[in-house]
């Protein structure tokens, strides 16, 4: 038993959902659609709900102002207070600015941050790049891909039901990187 | 009248209001990816060096007035005792305002669903970022001893000191880091799936391998795509208050003194109106050329470049509200020293270059009413430079004038630039333009894949 990534490359984006939505009812479930931009309707098929970057963002912007105000607060008027023509050390609309600026400067990190982690990106090696062909993604060709664990024969009949579906061509790779941990 | 001819009647005021289109022709998704990258993978001709090589010459005279500025001081600048604040500020608040068109196409106009957005974005960041790295270099020169310019970060150091947060210079320099570093990771994340494209499509070698490093093995996956719409969004999101506070921010250095002049609460929102204002003009500057240049008329229009126009116009004309309520505020004070402040920009030693900002910004944008001067490519980039310059004017009447003129005219006195002032001066214009067109033969100047994405709408 290996891992086998089957890929199929469809005439446009309409054929490629379509051909997502059947193998999704059949309960295959980590299909994978690659396309020049994105498709209008994949995030449904994929049943995909709504990404979890914007709750890393929302915390990573909290906790930036949070930052930000303490760190005027605790450096101007509890470790080194200086007192300037008798005005309030712990003075709030003066640290609103750095309040703001940490905000929207750890919300952006996160923002970056929790997208590569969640896609598991940066990841230059994936076995879809060996497929012929497949490089066209970048530039017109609608592909699908999913992986199964089985013998090479049950991996290349699955890819010949997913070519009567319409794709215009078909590959199957084997997945190097379980070979190498073994 | 029958249904039919009002169903007719509708669908072409539809067409009416949908405007010319964004993309001219019928490329195809190769077609275009080809005819976007052609430039950036083709050998640089005979126009780029030439521009090269000048910005590299200008390069030289800037590495002459850094070494001055960095062995003999500030000394050597013409900033003297009621004007210590010279070309380093002027340079720092125009740049950082240029900066500010950049985001707006990208984050604001995002989020507006301004389609017609698309074919510019990219450019406008990357301009953003070069931008915001000249201003960022202006105030740590204008420190005198640049190499103790982190003395303004807050870290625990041996001198148990910390940066002042109730004074406004580390308010500038959180704002000024905070832009620059989102704007960065803005433009980046748009810019991954194109650096995938650029890695597919080059031949290859070690730049193909330098594209595969930095699109950080992109698949173009629905998955991916998922996520990274979110972070597109939110990120826009984060920008467009940021991008407001900014130059606030930088009016700050200015409105929370008390100088005649400069104490004015009008500062905050006629600051961020003149950076877009200036932003855009400095857009349009370098697109006009560059979009013959990089055989771009298919995705850059006349229908781009009127609307970039129209945006101009209106910001414009909020400056110009701005220059008359600021001087309406110091007639109507009643404040003999503000009245005497701005009668000084008016009449005072500085007047021609006063009333050359007003001509440059107020009167002849004024052109841009005229439909035929919108869309005319010569018209906009001569009214585009006279804009840029304009603003610079503007950026010399605040810092200079209100300084040169204070409460007692025993110190008043006046300010003249150095050499080592205009060696800055042109050696940032150099750095910015040697960046730029380093950018242009990098890096994928339109974005390829929301390109793709209206013509996917276009033709489905």
């Amino acid at each position: 038993m290996s891992r086998y990534w089957v890929l199929a490359e469809f005439a446009g984006p309409k054929a490629l959902l379509t051909a997502a939505r059947i193998l999704r009812d059949e309960g295959l479930a980590n299909v994978d659609l690659h396309s020049p931009h994105p498709i209008d309707g994949a995030d449904e098929v994929l049943g995909l709900g709504a990404s979890r970057v914007r709750w890393v963002g929302l915390v990573g912007g909290l906790v930036g102002a949070v930052t930000g105000y303490v760190t005027c607060w605790y450096t101007n008027a509890i470790n080194f207070p200086i007192d300037v023509g008798g005005r309030p050390l712990n003075s709030a609309p003066a640290f609103i600015p750095v309040t703001f600026e940490a905000g929207v400067l750890f919300g952006a990190f996160a923002l970056l941050f929790s997208m590569l982690a969640i896609t598991g990106l940066p990841a230059l090696y994936h076995p879809v790049f060996e497929a012929p062909g497949f490089e066209r993604v970048s530039v017109d060709a609608y592909w699908l891909s999913f992986s199964i664990r089985s013998a090479e024969d049950r991996a290349n009949e699955v890819a010949e039901r997913v070519k009567a579906m319409g794709a215009t061509r078909v590959s199957v790779v084997k997945d190097p990187r379980l070979e190498a941990m073994r | 009248m029958s249904g039919r001819d009002s169903t007719e009647r509708s669908g072409a005021a539809i067409e009416a209001l949908r405007g010319p289109p964004l993309v001219l022709g019928t490329p195809t998704p190769a077609s275009l990816t080809r005819s976007l990258l052609a430039y950036v993978f083709g050998a640089p001709g005979r126009a780029w060096w030439t521009l090269f090589a000048l910005a590299c010459l200008g390069l030289g005279v800037f590495a002459w007035a850094l070494y001055q500025t960095f062995i003999h001081g500030v000394g050597t600048w013409g900033v003297n005792v009621p004007v210590a604040w010279g070309f380093a500020i002027i340079n720092f608040v125009w740049w950082i305002g240029i900066g500010h068109a950049g985001t707006l196409i990208s984050a604001i106009l995002f989020l507006f669903q301004q389609r017609w957005r698309t074919s510019i974005n990219r450019f406008a960041e990357a301009m953003t970022l070069f931008a915001i790295l000249q201003a960022a270099m202006f105030p740590l020169l204008h420190l005198g001893r640049p190499w103790l310019f982190y003395y303004l970060a807050p870290y625990p150091s041996t001198l148990r000191l910390w940066p002042q947060f109730r004074s406004a210079l580390p308010w500038d320099f959180v704002a000024v880091s905070t832009y620059g570093l989102v704007s960065l990771i803005f433009w980046y994340l748009g810019l991954i799936p194109d650096l995938a494209a650029a890695r597919d499509t080059a031949k290859p070698g070690f730049r193909q391998r330098l594209y595969a490093l930095f699109a950080l093995g992109w698949r173009h996956s629905a998955r991916h795509w998922h996520h990274y719409k979110t972070a597109y969004l939110l990120l826009a999101g984060l920008a467009t208050p940021l991008v407001l506070s900014v130059h606030s921010v930088v009016s700050f250095d200015f409105a929370i003194t008390n100088l005649p002049g400069w104490h004015t609460t009008i500062f905050p929102p006629y600051f961020v109106a003149g950076a877009i204002f200036s932003g855009l003009a400095m857009v349009l500057l370098l697109m006009v050329p560059a979009r013959a240049a990089l055989g771009f008329e298919q995705v850059i229009t006349a229908r781009h470049i009127d609307n970039l126009n129209k945006l101009m116009l209106a910001t414009g004309l909020m400056v110009a509200y701005g220059y008359v309520q600021e001087h309406f505020f110091a007639w109507y004070s009643g404040n003999v020293f503000e009245e005497a402040a701005y009668a000084a920009k008016r009449w005072g030693p500085y007047a021609p270059l006063f009333w050359g900002q007003i001509a440059c910004n107020v009167a002849i944008p004024q052109l841009l009413w005229f439909e035929r001067i919108r869309r005319s490519l010569l018209a906009t980039w001569l009214i585009a430079l006279v804009v840029v310059v304009g603003m610079w004017l503007e950026r010399f009447t605040i810092v200079v004038v209100p300084l040169s003129h204070d409460f007692l005219p025993s110190s008043w006195g006046v300010y003249v630039p150095s050499p080592v002032d205009l060696g800055l001066l042109v050696g940032t214009l150099s750095l910015f333009a040697f960046l730029f067109l380093l950018f242009l033969k990098v890096i994928p100047p339109v974005p390829i894949h929301e390109v793709k994405e209206v013509l996917e709408e276009v033709s489905p």
